[in-house]
């Protein structure tokens, strides 16, 4: 069914009842599995999508060969960790059940894009001769994927204690009137829905922590090139947004540790526990 | 272990959220469970000018514009709410009376609730955009309050609850959140919020909850003109207040198959669907045209056609072959079958009256006696409508149904509304105004077609004026076809160059309207139109050159660099589609200014031209071809004539008239190309309407005249349109916008061809259209010079009609043009008066490198959408056109009798159609006009021949030459002037 854009200029309403600077209900946690070294379960409206993090860990036999997404760091054995990231789409997770296999191009391309991204900001060179990897499963869509997969796996890699320049959060920006309308005063969005991705053209933006670092942007559609700046501006102020929401979980759960003295208090510690 | 469950009420937005969950069928027929997010928020205002609350947090947008409040603070009163008041309306409330909501006189300050939006979004769509409409005007103070998004008036659906209870509840809700809120602002006089229903169980649980609320009826009867919007109410909604229908009448329809049952049945080729049409002389015959037959499907009948209105998409399934027929060759018009019926008590004799039945009963008859099995045409019946394409109709109320009598008092009247297009059905109409009515020119809707009504039943929208004055019938036929003929929006307006008529190209050629622009002031261009024409949109010039090969130029009127894309006035052109010509009165594409003066390349003055440039051979053969943005100079604007006589001028020997000499010259080899492929010189009976220019009353007809200068500049326009054509198809594959004309199927031309043979002894070919242009050259007859012109009307009618279509969906096969024997086409030049015209030239701007590509002419889903308005737009203009002129025709006639030669074209049993070339107008002449009581007649089909008995002995064969006397008449069916015809001799 196709998303019937016009009414946003009778209220500024959009189809879900956001304005169009508003981000959708964010719900994630950190540390959900405690088998594994670090792992998150994260919520951006319907989508939902948990991320294990295993390693830094010494490489095995059959990984360096697969070589899923690890192709970029493979060489870099010696000077440092190569990354490898598998998602997993559940095939629960649209409307329609379907099956997507491992050689999915668009899997793929997530998988790669997430894996620069983090080859680019984690200090790998800590862990040389070894393997960190991130495994992502989705377990139901609605829209801004790959901005979802990039904020479980940051939450995930904290959670695993790896060190890192700074958060990498992602949102995804687009715009209230479709490409052919060609309306260059068409409002900028945030955070699409599956419905507005469909019709509406978009993009994905990670930045790093507070700066307007760009770690990540990928647009898919077409988009006159007066629209794309507005588009931006609202991507990295809805990242910045992200960090905040996921600073505020880091630091629950790292209180909530404290407290139940599964860590030791030290004097070090930034963290004020009366939050 | 850790637990991934959630605490509860750990997340504050949690109760801000609710979910949205439905079920839905996919066109495949799958099944998918949809979940949808609802954010519920406290800010979204009331839009009432009394409320501060909700200003201070009115929504605002990226740029920080927040929207303007809607609703008056001092909203209008009424009897019952002397305190002002806001109206919401619920769904039903404007399916059935939005026409009120229309209304200048009243309505305002109304609020329409989400839900009632959404709701009437699925229940009707063209309701759904006129009401968006009137939510954007800013006189009527309409607001959309999203009740659905706000915390207070969101509701879920409880455990048992219909949908439509549910909505119901929604927007008692609404009303009562309203109430409360208004309350709140502590205004001097709080406006009353009324809910508008007709649901009486809407209304009584409203009541009970102490809200205002009222029904259309009693809400409208209060206003100060209530009588007259009381009309406008629709027919199947008072008839459930009134309760005046008997509840024991039995269905006289059958009654349609279910939605599902109608898919499974076209997929699995049982049922097919398709768009009914009516037989134009039958009103009892329709046809529909399958993917699954060669020949259309014939529905006959009153029960078959099961209510079906012509241009309706509609599910049939075939009957059994021993009931198959072939098409009717009686004329049955409705008004003379049932003249008699009464529309007040709707007596139910029968359903199909012992008349109609009678005359289809023949029409079994002469078939099995005809039994020519190879004649028979399969038939259906209707069994379910897809999509009502019902529009509004403009017609006058039939006035034998009228009571008669001064009327008293306001009784409430049922009439039979009589359309003018024969096609559609008498609506019956109830009204309290039949006085006041009779004699006008009325628009009307259709509400509904129930099981248990034998005629459709509608409401009034508005009357035009009276019968036969010039104004009612130009805006009753510009409303019949649809035709935009309202002024300009003062958007559109304000996209016009601001110097207005003082435009000049600019001085400078450093002007940035001069980049890429060649100067070609110095050529010797004219241009050639009918006389009297303002909207010039080409020029031509032809030179000699140095090497013995001309020169040729056709220069265009260049508006795309006056009409830019997606801007208001682009998209108004884009909705109008083609300007439209009428007798008096032309309704045109874009603004005056541009059309008759900035565009136009008047002569002596500068203008923006773009410019097609052949070099091309003494054979006409095409050397080298370029095209580019130009400005030019026309020196002289003539009319065919003029440049007629300057031609054949032997004292004349100026170059602007060497000029034209090679133009015609070339012209004329370029010509004998085209139908040496196989161009077809059709006919169609072309007049002219001549006007006293004082009244402009017609005073004459005349036939148009063909000078070899019309197809001068014919000629140099195709073959600009061919280039354009190949040039804009090779820079865009894709999205190309060009013009078809599909080669018609054999099957069409079976029946000429048949009655060809038989009565002339002449064949006519139609395996190609070369085969089809030399045969038609054959069909002669010495004695009369018009019979070849005769037969490519009729053959022309047995074409299919042009199309603009958008390249990437169709293959380059079916580029084809059959008519010109083109291979590829477009419209390029007039794109003054043609909106395709004007995509045409942003494509070819794009394609030689003169601007970007604008999104809009690259979307193929946009193109797509526009060509289908265009030739929609395009049919209706010609139709429109036509009907202009019949009009005036019957005007000019008005008053004198002419006896006239004409042709027989069609014959029937009980009547035939004649031809008079000298107006080129058809008319029908039925055997019960040639004496009283009808004479017994006789109808062989096989030799196309009806032989009358009795005192009145007459034999009338096809394509025989007859006299009539033509007078003027005013048929009283359609309430048209028309041409009455009675034959003299035969």
């Amino acid at each position: 069914m196709p998303l019937d854009t016009s009414t946003y200029s009778l209220a500024l309403l959009r189809i879900d009842g956001r304005r169009w600077n508003d981000l959708r209900r964010l719900h994630a946690q950190i540390h959900t599995q405690d088998a594994a070294d670090g792992s998150s379960y994260l919520e951006m409206g319907h989508t939902k999508v948990m991320c294990v993090v295993t390693g830094p860990a010494e490489p095995q036999a059959g990984q360096q060969k697969r070589g899923t997404g690890g192709g970029g760091q493979a060489g870099g054995q010696k000077d440092g960790a190569s990354i490898v990231v598998n998602v997993v789409v559940a095939g629960f997770s649209s409307v329609d059940r379907k099956r997507r296999g491992r050689n999915d191009r668009r899997i793929q391309e997530m998988e790669i894009t997430i894996q620069k991204a983090l080859a680019a900001n984690l200090h790998v060179h800590l862990f040389p001769h070894s393997t960190i990897t991130v495994s992502l499963h989705v377990l139901s869509q609605d829209g801004s994927l790959l901005a979802a997969l990039i904020n479980a796996t940051t939450l995930a890699l904290i959670d695993a204690g790896i060190p890192m320049t700074d958060y990498i959060t992602a949102c995804t920006a687009g715009s209230t009137s479709s490409y052919a309308a060609g309306d260059d005063s068409a409002d900028p969005l945030l955070d699409l829905n599956t419905q507005e991705e469909q019709e509406l053209p978009y993009l994905t933006v990670a930045t790093l922590g507070d700066s307007d670092k760009v770690a990540v942007l990928v647009c898919e559609s077409r988009v006159q090139v007066s629209r794309l700046e507005g588009m931006l501006v609202v991507g990295v102020d809805g990242c910045r947004q992200m960090r905040r929401l996921l600073d505020g979980i880091v630091r629950q759960k790292g209180s909530k540790m404290i407290k139940e003295g599964a860590v030791q208090r030290s004097d070090m510690m930034a963290v004020s526990l009366e939050d | 272990m850790t637990s991934l469950k959630r605490p509860q009420g750990s997340d504050q937005l949690a109760q801000n959220i609710s979910n949205k969950v439905y079920v839905r069928s996919t066109r495949s027929g799958k099944v998918q469970k949809i979940v949808r997010e609802v954010y519920l928020r406290t800010d979204i205002p009331c839009s009432s000018n009394l409320c501060r609350a909700c200003l201070s947090q009115a929504p605002r947008n990226a740029v920080n514009e927040a929207l303007p409040f809607v609703l008056s603070a001092r909203p209008a009163g009424t009897k019952s709410y002397p305190q002002g008041h806001y109206l919401v309306p619920d769904t039903n409330a404007l399916l059935n009376a939005m026409d009120l909501f229309e209304q200048s006189s009243s309505f305002y300050d109304v609020i329409i609730l989400q839900t009632v939006l959404e709701e009437l979004k699925n229940r009707s769509l063209p309701l759904y955009n006129r009401l968006v409409g009137l939510t954007k005007s800013e006189d009527k103070r309409f607001y959309v309050f999203f009740n659905e998004f706000r915390l207070e008036t969101y509701i879920n659906r409880e455990a048992n609850e219909t949908v439509n209870d549910r909505n119901d509840r929604a927007v008692r809700q609404a009303v009562k959140w309203y109430g409360e809120h208004l309350a709140l602002t502590k205004a001097v006089q709080i406006p009353a919020v009324v809910m508008l229903s007709d649901d009486r169980d809407n209304l009584r649980k409203a009541k009970a909850q102490g809200l205002h609320a009222s029904s259309l009826a009693d809400y409208v009867s209060e206003l100060e003109d209530g009588d007259r919007l009381l009309d406008m109410i629709a027919e199947s909604q008072s008839q459930a207040q009134g309760g005046f229908k008997q509840a024991s009448q039995q269905p006289l329809y059958p009654e349609y198959y279910t939605s599902s049952r109608m898919m499974t049945g076209v997929k699995a080729g049982l049922l097919h669907q398709g768009i009914f049409n009516v037989s134009p002389y039958n009103y009892l015959e329709g046809s529909i045209k399958v993917p699954a037959f060669p020949k259309p499907l014939l529905i006959l009948g009153r029960e078959n056609i099961n209510r079906s209105i012509d241009g309706d998409v509609v599910v049939v399934e075939l009957l059994p072959q021993d009931q198959w027929k072939s098409p009717s060759t009686k004329i049955i018009e409705e008004d003379t079958i049932t003249k008699n019926e009464n529309a007040d008590t709707e007596e139910r004799q029968d359903f199909v009256s012992d008349k109609e039945r009678k005359a289809l009963q023949e029409e079994v008859k002469r078939t099995q006696k005809a039994s020519g099995e190879n004649q028979l045409q399969p038939t259906a019946k209707v069994v379910g409508v897809v999509k009502r394409n019902w529009r509004q109709y403009v017609g006058h109320i039939d006035p034998s149904t009228a009571s008669k009598g001064p009327s008293q008092g306001r009784r409430l009247d049922s009439v039979f509304l009589i359309p003018m297009d024969k096609k559609i059905p008498k609506i019956r109409l109830r009204t309290r105004q039949v006085s006041e009515l009779l004699g006008k020119r009325l628009l009307v809707t259709v509400d509904s077609w129930d099981r248990d009504s034998r005629h459709p039943v509608g409401h009034l929208v508005r009357s035009l004026g009276e019968l036969e004055t010039k104004a009612a019938e130009t805006e009753a036929l510009l409303l019949e076809w649809d035709v935009q003929y309202r002024p300009f929006p003062k958007t559109v307006l304000d996209c016009l160059p601001k110097e207005g008529h003082n435009w000049r190209v600019p001085e400078s050629k450093e002007d940035p309207g001069w980049r890429d622009r060649e100067d070609l002031r110095d050529l010797l261009i004219c241009s050639i139109d009918p006389p009297g024409c303002q909207d010039i949109d080409d020029a031509l010039h032809a030179r000699l050159l140095p090497n013995g090969n001309y020169e040729v130029g056709v220069h265009i009127a260049d508006v795309s660099h006056f009409v830019k894309p997606a801007n208001a006035m682009d998209t108004e052109a884009s909705i109008r589609g083609t300007t439209v010509y009428l007798v008096d009165k032309r309704i045109d594409m874009l603004p005056m200014l541009l059309g008759t003066d900035l565009c136009s390349l008047k002569p002596y003055v500068e203008r923006f031209a773009f410019t097609v440039i052949w070099e091309v051979d003494e054979n006409a053969d095409v050397v080298n071809v370029r095209f580019t943005k130009s400005v030019i100079k026309s020196r002289e604007a003539f009319s065919y004539e003029q440049a007629q006589l300057r031609i054949d001028d032997e004292s004349q020997q100026d170059d602007l008239t060497k000029g034209m000499r090679m133009l015609l010259m070339l012209s004329k080899k370029l010509k004998k190309k085209r139908m040496d492929a196989g161009a077809l010189s059709l006919s169609s009976p072309e007049i002219k309407v001549h006007m006293e220019s004082e009244s402009s009353d017609p005073i004459d007809v005349k036939t148009k005249e063909l000078l070899d200068t019309n197809s001068l500049v014919e000629e140099f326009m195709l073959f600009a349109n061919v280039s354009v054509a190949a040039k804009i198809y090779e820079a865009f594959p894709q999205t190309a916008i060009l013009r078809r004309h599909g080669a018609p199927p054999k099957t069409n031309f079976d029946e000429l061809a048949d009655q060809l043979r038989i009565k002339r002894g002449l064949e006519l070919r139609t395996d190609s259209s070369k085969a089809l242009a030399d045969s038609l050259d054959k069909c002669v007859d010495e004695k009369d010079p018009f019979f070849n012109t005769l037969v490519r009307i009729m053959a022309t009618r047995c074409m299919m009609s042009a199309e603009y279509f958008c390249s990437g969906t169709q293959s380059y096969p079916e580029f084809r043009h059959y008519g010109l024997a083109s291979e590829i086409y477009t419209h390029f030049t007039s794109p003054i008066r043609r909106y395709a015209d004007l995509l045409a030239h942003r494509q070819l701007a794009a394609a030689i490198g003169y601007e970007a590509v604008h999104p809009s002419v690259r979307s193929r889903g946009r193109l797509e959408a526009v060509c289908k308005n265009i030739n929609v737009r395009h049919r209706n203009a010609q139709m429109a056109g036509r009907a202009s002129i019949a009009y005036y025709v019957g005007q000019a006639l008005k008053g004198k009798v002419a006896e006239e030669e004409a042709f027989v074209m069609k014959i029937f049993s009980n009547g035939f159609v004649v031809l008079v070339p000298r107006f080129g107008i058809e008319g029908l002449i039925r055997l019960r006009d040639l004496a009283d009581p009808e004479p017994e007649s006789e109808y062989d089909a096989e030799t196309y021949t009806l032989t009358t008995k009795g005192d009145k002995a007459v034999k009338v064969e096809l394509f025989q030459k007859v006299v009539v006397r033509v007078h003027d008449d005013k048929d009283e069916r359609t309430g048209k002037r028309g041409v009455k015809m009675e034959l003299v001799s035969a």
